[in-house]
């Protein structure tokens, strides 16, 4: 008796989950009007039938950006919103400079480009279905409302994200160079900020230019790993920073030598 | 001594002196990198994704023979992206087509990635093209990896670091920096995004200089709405790309109408060998233009190039000065040295001193030049190569504002050598170059 009931208690669940799940796209049509929706209506609403995107994007950036809210992305339509959304111009309308240069040089951000009327955008942000990854096919994948490239999002998920086209240890072996052209660019900023420190004493407008070109130098490293551009990783990065260090080396070279005359001088 | 034995004498010693150089030569690249420096580097596994000929390992993880049914339908699981690029592809859509185990073999412990060589085994005129291009000699694509890899400091740099030089360099051994992989697409090759990868950046801004000229322009309006699928031949494009110029008729070299070259040195742009090549542009113009215009193009290239000349050598020339009368600081044994040292250290100045790889552990005069000779004045002739005045304007503009600060930089080093009494005193001796994390982690990470 008892196996029965649980039997038919199976049953009726699934059949629940089956009816559910097929009459969802037929709900989802239903229900919803076009628009225009501002951001509150659209959080409201994606509170309850989304409650995990809304949360993914409350810890995002996005979210901590006052001038970013849904329909900066997605428009205020709800037709077209996700085509509208993916578009990799949507992003470099605010992403601008190094942050997209880098990836829009890539050969990933070329094919895109290249590629770009004949992808279908409405389809979900998953391996296998874009020939190369757009900026919200790595950032927002599978719809991820946090950035999912980000450090908090951990290796991992950069790992999925890139095998679903590349190899595993093709994946590993780029990630692993990734981070040993990061750990050395570190290095360079290091020593550049060791040797700027150690003229404290004299530190002048100049050289705290120079340690901002070391950071900023560092940050392009960071775009060229990630979005897999050489020039970014190497003229606007390794060599860049190496012009930095001589510049400071040669700042310190002078004051040195100014130090050297005074004291001549007084003797 | 009769002349017979001075002349055998000579003949011998010359003998000796190519034998041992030849033999020098073949044991330089002996060692665990490759090129001329080998025996002072090793590979970063990295590398065999970029020169798979010398450094690809396949991976042991997974055993057994495969045919393509079995690749495709795990690689569907595994990797979807390249099953469904390839799937698109005409080696799927061909009559007879070409599947995974065709160019990558089926042993799955013996794997490989495909080398021009293997994609040459169909594509034979391509890949025969391509191979000859190695007599126009540098700047070329099929030289480009030994180019990368004899040059002083990628020998030196750590490997991970320098690794950003052979993703480009690899054009040299691979063909999917072009035709990316698993599309292999030859309209995708003819569209100029498809250089700007490696083509961009500072040393070579063939991107901006040519996007910024009335032919990129063009293209940028109208080229998406072209027929991509046509040869790269008179009356089949509206405007010229970079492909229509620099490999026409679909002919897979770059370098065989290279009259500047990169850029790094003067040349004679009128040696009987350039005026054919000369003859070969105008052909090559008159396609669209009067044969009368473009050589006048051509002749303002010339003068552009004339006047970027000017001002690199008396840039050149003050640094030579400085370094004759041992100002120049650090001084040459002042800076780490390269693994493989050198015959003697010498402060490198100029094209034919190493100038390329004088970009780190230089005086700042140094480096303030390399960047007038490498970026400025290379930004300038890309300009004037692609028809962009604006570019050119600014690159001059440029050129001349290094000059200047190389000028009072040199001035003001003189200065400072100088006594009241007008005696010169050399400056004090630093080791500021020689320490520093990286600078140390540089010197034990060849």
């Amino acid at each position: 008796m008892r196996n029965i009931d649980l039997i038919q208690m199976r049953f009726g669940m699934v059949s629940v989950c089956l009816i559910c799940l097929w009459m969802h796209p037929a709900i989802a049509e239903t229900e919803v009007e076009n628009g225009p929706f501002n951001n509150s209506q659209c959080i409201n609403c994606h509170s309850e039938r989304n409650p995990q995107l809304i949360t993914q994007w409350q810890a995002g950036p996005h979210a901590a950006s006052p001038d970013v809210g849904c329909n900066s992305c997605h428009g205020a339509l709800h037709q077209g919103s996700n085509n509208k959304a993916r578009g990799d111009h949507t992003c470099i309308g605010c992403h601008e400079g190094s942050a997209s240069h880098s990836y829009t040089t890539s050969k990933h951000g070329v094919i895109t480009r290249l590629e770009e009327e004949g992808q279908d955008r409405e389809q979900p942000l998953q391996r296998g279905n874009y020939r190369a990854p757009g900026c919200s096919y790595c950032h927002l994948h599978d719809s991820n409302h946090n950035d999912s490239m980000s450090q908090s999002s951990g290796p991992e998920m950069r790992h999925w994200v890139c095998s679903g086209c590349h190899s595993p240890r093709f994946v590993r072996e780029q990630l692993a160079n990734g981070k040993q052209q990061l750990k050395i660019a570190d290095l360079k900023v290091a020593e550049g900020e060791a040797l700027i420190a150690a003229a404290a004493d004299n530190m002048s407008h100049h050289l705290e230019i120079l340690r901002q070109r070391l950071l900023q130098h560092r940050q392009n490293i960071l775009y060229g790993v990630g979005h897999q551009s050489p020039d970014y990783q190497w003229w606007h990065g390794q060599p860049a920073l190496d012009g930095d260090l001589i510049r400071i080396r040669d700042s310190l070279l002078q004051i040195q030598q100014r130090q050297r005359v005074t004291t001549d001088h007084k003797e | 001594m009769g002349y017979r034995t001075i002349i055998a004498t000579l003949l011998l010693t010359a003998l000796l002196v190519v034998s041992v150089s030849a033999g020098y030569l073949h044991w330089s690249k002996g060692g665990s990198g490759s090129g001329l420096y080998s025996r002072y580097w090793s590979p970063e596994t990295v590398q065999g994704y970029w020169d798979p000929d010398n450094f690809y390992q396949p991976q042991e993880s997974i055993a057994g023979i495969f045919d393509a049914t079995l690749c495709i339908q795990c690689h569907e699981g595994i990797t979807p992206g390249i099953v469904n690029d390839w799937r698109a592809s005409r080696h799927a859509l061909s009559d007879e087509p070409v599947y995974c185990n065709d160019c990558h073999g089926s042993d799955h412990q013996r794997l490989h990635l495909p080398t021009p060589r293997i994609c040459g085994g169909c594509h034979e005129k391509q890949h025969g093209e391509f191979r000859d291009e190695a007599r126009y000699g540098f700047p070329s694509h099929v030289l480009a990896m030994e180019r990368a890899v004899d040059a002083p400091h990628f020998a030196d740099k750590p490997k991970a670091e320098v690794q950003s030089c052979v993703q480009c360099h690899s054009v040299a051994t691979k063909c999917d920096s072009c035709h990316t992989r698993h599309r292999f697409s030859a309209t995708e090759a003819r569209r100029p995004e498809a250089c700007i990868t490696c083509h961009s950046g500072p040393p070579h801004p063939d991107d901006e200089s040519y996007f910024g000229s009335a032919h990129g322009k063009i293209y940028l309006t109208e080229g998406k709405d072209w027929d991509w699928s046509k040869k790269l031949a008179k009356g089949n494009y509206r405007a010229p790309t970079c492909a229509y110029c620099h490999m026409d008729e679909g002919r897979h070299q770059v370098a065989d109408k290279s009259l500047w070259k990169f850029g790094l040195r003067e040349i004679n742009p009128h040696t009987s060998k350039n005026r054919l090549l000369r003859e070969q542009w105008i052909d090559l113009c008159s396609d669209c233009h009067e044969a009368q215009n473009a050589e006048r193009w051509l002749s303002e290239l010339d003068r552009e190039r004339k006047s970027a000349w000017a001002k690199l050598y008396r840039a050149e020339d003050l640094l030579k000065d400085l370094r004759s009368n041992d100002l120049l600081r650090p001084a040459a044994d002042e800076r780490p040295d390269y693994p493989m040292g050198g015959f003697w250290s010498m402060e490198r100045i100029g094209f034919y001193e190493g100038q390329a790889s004088a970009f780190y552990n230089v005086s700042a005069i140094e480096r303030d030049y390399f960047e007038m000779w490498y970026f400025d004045n290379l930004g300038a002739y890309k300009s004037a190569a692609h028809g962009n005045q604006r570019g050119v304007e600014e690159g001059h503009r440029q050129m001349a504002a290094a000059l200047q600060r190389i000028e009072i930089k040199a001035q003001s080093m003189r200065q400072f050598s100088q006594t009241k009494q007008g005696l010169v005193t050399k400056p004090a001796v630093t080791d500021l170059w020689m320490k520093g994390g990286y600078t140390e982690f540089n010197r034990t990470n060849n």
